[in-house]
């Protein structure tokens, strides 16, 4: 069947059954994953996938359920089994009726271009980068370099409808140096033009080489200069718990403060999935509700959570146009781009730590935004506006509300970070963070 | 299906592999969600596929599809044979499997009660009903509990595995779990949160041992306790008593990470990272005498559990640190190729269109000798973490920090009142050699630990009893 056939049979088929809202997406997806490690080829990873989903409503109780044999009849024993799943169970606390479409969608973000995704090319671009990271003084290299297309068709009896591509090429890469130093640097883009594996190489190379010899960090409070790779984890986190479902579930820091100062001045925040630059782009929601650019955060101030239909009724809002059909979710966030450039910004700081990655984000309380996280690859010393010195073993141990007020100052340069720890597209600049609390291991 | 497997095993074969593999993979999973004492949608996911894995001229390459006929599985085989070429036409050193024993085995595991005979509605009443003990112990208590989300899954997988060297086993593992996250709040004292997982290799019957309206009500007369006694935490040198919640997860991520193979040679240096044990760390102390830690992915019932891997090879009991000295590494065949061993059958993967790769089973610390009773013996001052909330470890498995939730201090050899959020930050070798007494009962816990790129969170299990840790530096936090 084709993809718009499978959408109208479930549709119909769930409607007469009962169901009183029903969505159905059909997504195909054609990947290339080309994985590396001490500057070789790990493994070549191919994907073909052709899957659908449907959501459905049978008055306010509601259940979803995926599709594996999209025949005519697979797809019937799918909207049986989905209606009898919702008619069992007891309503649900949030709950509004699809929107009403049909709905005009914006072709820039539905006519999009696919990315090559063989595997020859990927494995020429990686070494392409391992080359660039070799050149720069890296020892060695690892790294992943993923080149995706997926199309997306979604249907819903509310009379929406659309079809859109999502591509990317996604190359993460960690170049090696000398004594536990090392960089990592990320390429993303949705064509090869704005891709650029030896750009990220090379910086990975730079940094791999600038960090050798890390000595132990001391702990201590200080001005931290936040890569974006770091920035884009924590704006990833203020993105994340906007989602108006943790608000309502208590598990977000966000609940309560719209219109607060949640944050310093200086920062802004938006959700775009309106930008055909991002790989997060998407015309529509999960609802068929066409995207829009929103400001989350304005000169500080939270203005807005995430909303779905559902959430949005239950809020007495409108949908921001971010379903996720149970918990609203961020396409693609962006912060303002500041006024300085990233050495102006280092040069400003007069003790302090320049911290280019890190993982391992972990709250100690979602409600109140205390939280660690660990700074990895370079991480540099800065006194009196010079850095000085390579460090290792700090972590950073604050909340994230305070460091968000304690935004100092942002850099013009912006990049686009999404990787193996940030996972929603996030178009960042380097951040000036001050009064940093750093703790280490005490033996 | 095992014609359609065999078939594709023998075609990447004709098409010049030196090693092919085709798996079958099918999970169902049924999950229902009670938020605030309300349902949100109920959902079922079957995720069904084949998966093909094929060494050609040193390279190796992975690939899967959901789309199982004939032409969809031939196409596939040759897109992943392509693809090993292309890598190894780039790669200096070939991938090679290390030797293992042909298997020919079933694992069905047939649960007492089979999850798919409990209506979705009664794992919901379930829940409804933990939900009302916890509210009510709240109410009893004083307390508010502004946010509780309740959640279940039933999870069924099925695996046929057959390689290119005469291997085939077929296994099907029901597994239950369930989440559960609370968040508390006191006027004037703030909020603070608990996050409790349980999860077995069963049927429903799993769900019902665990007796969630009892211990949420307990957890949150906890939590009420916490609230209107614990005191600030002041740090200080002090001996450290560990519960078993907190032993079972340093086990697995100051351990069993450390221990895979494919960190140890750099294969996931960017993602999950690397271990700072290195290819000739077999023999090193990195603990104190006492201290044992096992991966045993053999143990039934345990989330863990399983008794072959992706890769065929059978699995059992492995020694990670034996008196407090490396003991064995973690391996599939390509990582025990590359140490010269072979494979302690540690290869998996969590769903057909995700490689298989070195993982854990179920990571304990081994009991020791000592009562709980005993455990506290001697301390004069120190500080008991029963459980805990925030906890991250560096990409080396080297320096790791774990905030207490449930914590006490200890006074005199006795527990004494309840502290907040004492902070345990330490590097792997200071906590594994601090280590001077070992509780004599076991618990396991169950998770799900991620890594990979794709990211694979796989069901393991995390275990150990009390363990006592000398003369830390502990700090507190605000």
């Amino acid at each position: 069947m084709k993809t718009d056939e499978i959408c109208d049979t479930a549709i119909s088929s769930c409607l007469k059954l009962g169901a009183n809202d029903v969505v159905v997406t059909v997504m195909k997806k054609e990947e290339s994953m080309v994985r590396f490690a001490n500057d070789q080829v790990t493994v070549v990873n191919s994907l073909d996938e052709l899957s659908a989903s449907i959501f459905l409503c049978v008055g306010r109780r509601k259940a979803a359920l995926n599709v594996v044999d999209l025949d005519k009849k697979g797809l019937e024993k799918a909207c049986q089994q989905a209606v009898r799943i919702a008619s069992n169970m007891p309503e649900a606390s949030l709950y509004a009726p699809l929107p009403k479409g049909p709905f005009n969608y914006d072709r820039k973000l539905t006519e999009r271009e696919t990315v090559p995704a063989g595997p020859d090319q990927a494995v020429h671009w990686v070494q392409e980068s391992i080359s660039a990271a070799k050149k720069a003084g890296a020892s060695r290299t690892a790294g992943s370099l993923t080149a995706r297309n997926v199309t997306v068709h979604l249907a819903t009896s509310g009379g929406a409808a659309g079809v859109t591509v999502h591509p990317s090429l996604e190359l993460s890469i960690r170049a090696f140096g000398e004594g536990l130093a090392s960089g990592h640097s990320l390429s993303v883009s949705v064509g090869e033009k704005g891709f650029d594996p030896s750009a990220a190489g090379r910086e990975a190379g730079e940094l791999a080489k600038a960090a050798k010899g890390p000595k132990k960090g001391e702990p201590g409070t200080m001005d931290a200069v936040l890569g974006p790779m770091v920035f884009a984890d924590l704006i990833g986190e203020m993105g994340r718990f906007s989602s108006a479902f943790y608000v309502d579930a208590g598990m977000s820091f966000l609940t309560g403060k719209i219109g607060e100062q949640v944050a310093s001045p200086k920062l802004d925040l938006y959700d775009d999935a309106t930008d055909p630059t991002s790989v997060g782009a998407s015309p529509f929601d999960s609802e068929g509700l066409p995207t829009r650019r929103k400001a989350l955060i304005e000169k500080g101030v939270l203005r807005t959570h995430l909303h779905n239909s559902a959430t949005a009724a239950k809020f007495g809002v409108n949908s921001t146009a971010n379903a996720g059909l149970i918990a609203p979710r961020p396409f693609c966030l962006q912060v303002g781009a500041g006024e300085k450039d990233v050495e102006d910004i280092i040069s400003q700081v007069d003790k302090g730590v320049y911290v280019t990655n890190d993982w391992y984000l972990r709250y100690q309380n979602y409600s109140t935004g205390d939280l660690s996280t660990i700074p990895r690859d370079a991480l540099f010393l800065i006194e009196k506006g010079e850095i000085t010195a390579s460090l290792k073993e700090l972590r950073i141990s604050d909340n994230i509300l305070g460091m968000m007020k304690r935004i100092e100052a942002l850099s013009r340069q912006r990049k686009w970070v999404k990787w193996w720890e940030v996972d929603v597209p996030t178009l960042v600049p380097t951040a000036l963070v001050t009064g940093t609390r750093f703790t280490a291991s005490s033996q | 299906m095992e014609d359609i497997l065999e078939m594709a095993v023998q075609r990447a074969r004709s098409l010049g592999a030196s090693y092919a593999e085709a798996r079958y993979q099918s999970d169902i999973k049924e999950s229902i969600l009670l938020k605030n004492g309300t349902p949100e949608a109920t959902s079922v996911e079957t995720m069904r596929g084949i998966a093909i894995r094929a060494i050609m001229n040193g390279g190796l390459g992975f690939g899967s599809t959901n789309v199982l006929g004939r032409r969809s599985v031939n196409a596939l085989v040759d897109r992943v044979v392509k693809g090993a070429g292309a890598a190894g036409s780039v790669r200096k050193s070939p991938i090679v499997m290390s030797p293992a024993q042909t298997t020919k085995a079933d694992h069905i595991i047939r649960p007492r009660i089979p999850a798919e005979n409990v209506p979705l509605e009664s794992r919901l009443e379930m829940l409804k009903e933990a939900d009302s003990y916890a509210l009510e112990a709240a109410e009893r208590s004083d307390i508010k509990l502004a946010g509780r989300y309740l959640s279940t899954d039933a999870l069924s997988t099925e695996r046929t595995v057959i390689n290119s060297d005469g291997s085939m086993v077929h296994s099907i593992v029901p597994r239950v779990s369930v989440h559960i996250f609370l968040t508390a709040t006191l006027p004037g004292k703030g909020a603070m949160q608990r996050s409790i997982s349980h999860g077995e290799v069963a049927g429903w019957e799993g769900a019902e041992r665990w007796d969630l309206p009892a211990s949420l009500a307990k957890e949150t007369r906890t939590l009420s306790r916490a609230l209107h006694t614990a005191k600030t935490f002041k740090g200080g040198k002090m001996d450290v008593v560990l519960g078993p919640e907190v032993v079972g997860l340093i086990a697995h991520e100051s351990s069993g990470h450390p221990a895979e193979g494919d960190r140890i040679l750099g294969r996931e240096a960017a993602q999950a990272g690397e271990t700072y044990l290195g290819k000739d760390s077999i023999g090193l102390r990195v603990g104190s005498d006492l201290v044992n830690v096992v991966d045993d992915p053999t143990l039934t019932r345990t989330f863990g559990h399983y008794l072959y891997d992706e890769e065929g090879v059978k699995a059992r009991r492995r020694y990670l640190i034996k008196g407090g000295i490396i003991n064995e590494f973690l391996h599939n065949r390509e990582t025990a190729a590359e140490f010269g061993a072979v494979s302690n059958g540690s290869s998996r993967s969590v769903e057909f269109d995700r490689e298989p790769i070195v993982r854990m089973g179920n990571t304990f610390v081994e009991p020791g000798d000592r009562s709980f009773e005993e455990m506290f013996e001697g301390v004069r001052s120190g500080v008991y973490i029963k459980n805990f909330m925030e906890w991250n470890i560096d990409d080396r498995r080297y320096n790791q920090k774990y905030v207490g939730l449930e914590a006490y201090l200890i006074e005199s050899g006795k527990i004494s009142s309840m502290v907040r959020n004492p902070v345990l930050e330490i590097t792997t070798p200071g906590l594994w050699k601090a280590v001077d007494a070992i509780g004599d009962e076991m618990e396991f816990t169950s998770a799900y630990c991620g890594k990979g790129d794709p990211m694979q969170g796989i069901p393991v299990g995390t275990g150990g009893p009390h363990i006592r840790l000398k003369g830390i530096r502990m700090e507190g936090a605000p």
